[in-house]
């Protein structure tokens, strides 16, 4: 069979995702029950982008000049865009802070663990456990040690991300064929030159495909967090919305997080593509894998 | 993503067992591991960080039946039975998501326009996460089994497709045409080597949702469930319990590492034929 053009799949793609749209409509149409008086269990586009959104007014806690609706204005949507815009902007915090601080962490734990071979080998069961144990259900475990607020699920995030980024860490350092490094320490190179020269830039066809999946998962646990305990973020907005079986709004705030999650992926892969051209074809497949 | 840390030059199936054998220094790793623990404990309130050994001691007296628990109206109190529960969850999405992934997996790799079709959907479900799910599942099909078990099994189908996808891609073309050549019909190319040489990714993929399983399924039962472990943690938490939570925990993640084992132990058995070396024109 004749492989498809990329451009010719990426169409199909679009037709699919905008089928997917469609048929989302169609059952609004055919399924009109409510979960409660004027909340229809599937809401049609045009319930979301109008009422659904001017209901978010609601979650605007008041300033900026524009005023909340507790304090006796109607919906806006000015209150619902800055809703939109500063609980974004507050989940967005979390995922990032908690990427940075638990990559950053995760990676020169990893590297000092891998100074020594007697270092990965110590380190290689415990962290083993510390990878099965479900991050996602130590939410109330983080919270009872730092609370419920922005440090608290930031530290969650930071968590989960290093205890990815660390084991890849330990795993790509492993991966560097021996070659490279018995070569440059035949030519008379140092431990800390080889970890310059040698390790440093080795290891980096392999984070990639460790930070995509700490992507995922800062995202995961920054949900999480928000679900169970969190006062603020747009995960926070699902669940409050849940409980009053809101489902249009869940919905609206599921798809802004949906789009924020595919742009953060997708920025990433072609940033890091980009940067990682020079890998040799085996490793970039090692990489896909 | 590999799980051994020995170097990839070792070839696929004597990295399994030397992973499968015991280091005695990972020994020495666990007991680290448990002395820095400790000695957080002793500097911290056992409010906040409960010693080890109170935790496994907390662990054990409540394994079987746990009075403490039946105060929180839990129908099923002692930790045992929470865990059986989750975990037969886990084992149902499990099996359900195989069984779609799989044949969705291999029949994407071979037919272009039905992956063009499925592929885009497969990414959008796979770079959101999952748990964006559970609250709308919740309202739909409410606190019971069925909607912790449809999030992990979605979260099962995404990890496996592109496990199965992707070790359908990898067979060398060489093999299936080798075979066509030969005369095989298409349904014997598939029984005789498409179905054989995916296996071993197949199941290491299995083995990968497998793992990410056991949070999926525990954070969907503190968000709304009946019973189950993720309903012990809940009920614990609120009563700002860390031993209990942390013994709660212990269970989860000493379950998870043991199936983990097993899946790597069963993969090894099952995949000893598989060449450790990669065949010209992969």
């Amino acid at each position: 069979m004749k492989p498809l053009s990329p451009s010719r799949r990426r169409a199909i793609g679009l037709i699919v995702l905008l089928c997917l749209a469609a048929i989302w409509q169609l059952l609004s149409m055919i399924y009109p029950a409510e979960a409660q008086p004027g909340e229809p269990m599937i809401a049609g586009w045009q319930v979301i982008f109008t009422k659904t959104l001017l209901s978010l007014s609601d979650y605007w806690q008041g300033g900026l000049g524009v005023r909340s609706v507790a304090e006796g204005a109607s919906r806006g949507y000015a209150a619902a865009c800055l809703t939109l815009i500063v609980n974004s902007a507050i989940t967005l915090a979390r995922v990032l802070g908690g990427l940075a601080i638990g990559t950053l962490l995760g990676m020169i734990g990893g590297l000092a663990v891998s100074w020594s071979s007697w270092g990965r080998r110590i380190v290689n069961l415990p962290m083993q456990f510390l990878r099965t144990l479900p991050l996602l259900a130590m939410v109330p475990l983080f919270q009872l040690w730092f609370g419920t607020n922005l440090f608290g699920q930031i530290a969650f995030t930071a968590y989960g991300v290093s205890v990815i980024v660390f084991a890849g860490t330990v795993n790509a350092v492993a991966n560097i064929p021996a070659i490279f490094i018995d070569n440059a320490r035949s030519l008379g190179a140092s431990q800390s030159q080889i970890y310059r020269s040698v390790i440093l830039p080795g290891i980096l066809p392999g984070m990639r495909s460790t930070i995509l999946l700490a992507l995922g998962t800062a995202w995961s646990a920054v949900l999480g967090a928000e679900y169970l305990g969190a006062q603020s973020g747009l995960g926070y907005i699902i669940v409050y919305a849940q409980q009053f079986a809101y489902l249009d709004r869940m919905f609206l705030v599921a798809l802004v997080i949906l789009v924020f999650a595919a742009v953060f992926y997708t920025l990433f892969d072609r940033a890091t593509r980009k940067l990682l051209a020079w890998a040799p074809q085996t490793s970039r497949r090692e990489i896909a894998r | 993503m590999s799980l051994t840390t020995m170097p990839v030059r070792d070839g696929g199936a004597r990295r399994v067992t030397r992973a499968l054998r015991f280091d005695p220094m990972a020994w020495l790793g666990i007991l680290l591991l448990l002395l820095v623990w400790e000695l957080a404990a002793c500097l911290l309130p056992p409010a906040i960080l409960p010693a080890p050994l109170g935790v496994v001691r907390r662990l054990c007296s409540e394994f079987l039946s746990a009075p403490d628990l039946s105060y929180f109206g839990l129908a099923n109190a002692s930790l045992l039975g929470s865990m059986t529960y989750t975990a037969e969850n886990v084992l149902l999405a499990m099996i359900v998501g195989a069984a779609f992934a799989i044949p969705l997996g291999l029949v994407t790799a071979r037919q272009e326009l039905i992956r063009a079709v499925i592929d885009p959907v497969m990414m959008t479900v796979g770079t959101v996460p999952i748990l964006i799910l559970a609250p709308f599942l919740l309202i739909w099909f409410g606190v019971g089994r069925a909607s912790a078990v449809l999030l992990v099994t979605f979260y099962v189908i995404v990890v496996v497709y592109v496990a199965a996808q992707r070790a359908a891609e990898n067979i060398a073309p060489v093999f299936e045409d080798y075979a066509a050549t030969l005369g095989a019909s298409p349904r014997a190319v598939l029984r005789d080597i498409l179905i054989p040489a995916t296996i071993p990714e197949i199941l290491g993929g299995l083995r990968i949702a497998l793992a990410g399983a056991w949070g999926l399924e525990a954070v969907s039962e503190l968000l709304g469930a009946q019973q189950g472990i993720g309903k012990i943690i809940e009920v614990l938490a609120g009563a700002t319990d860390a031993q209990g939570i942390m013994a709660a925990l212990l269970l989860l993640g000493l379950v998870a590492t043991v199936c983990d084992g097993c899946a790597a132990w069963a993969i090894h058995r099952l995949t000893r034929w598989k060449s450790s070396t990669p065949v010209a024109g992969a």
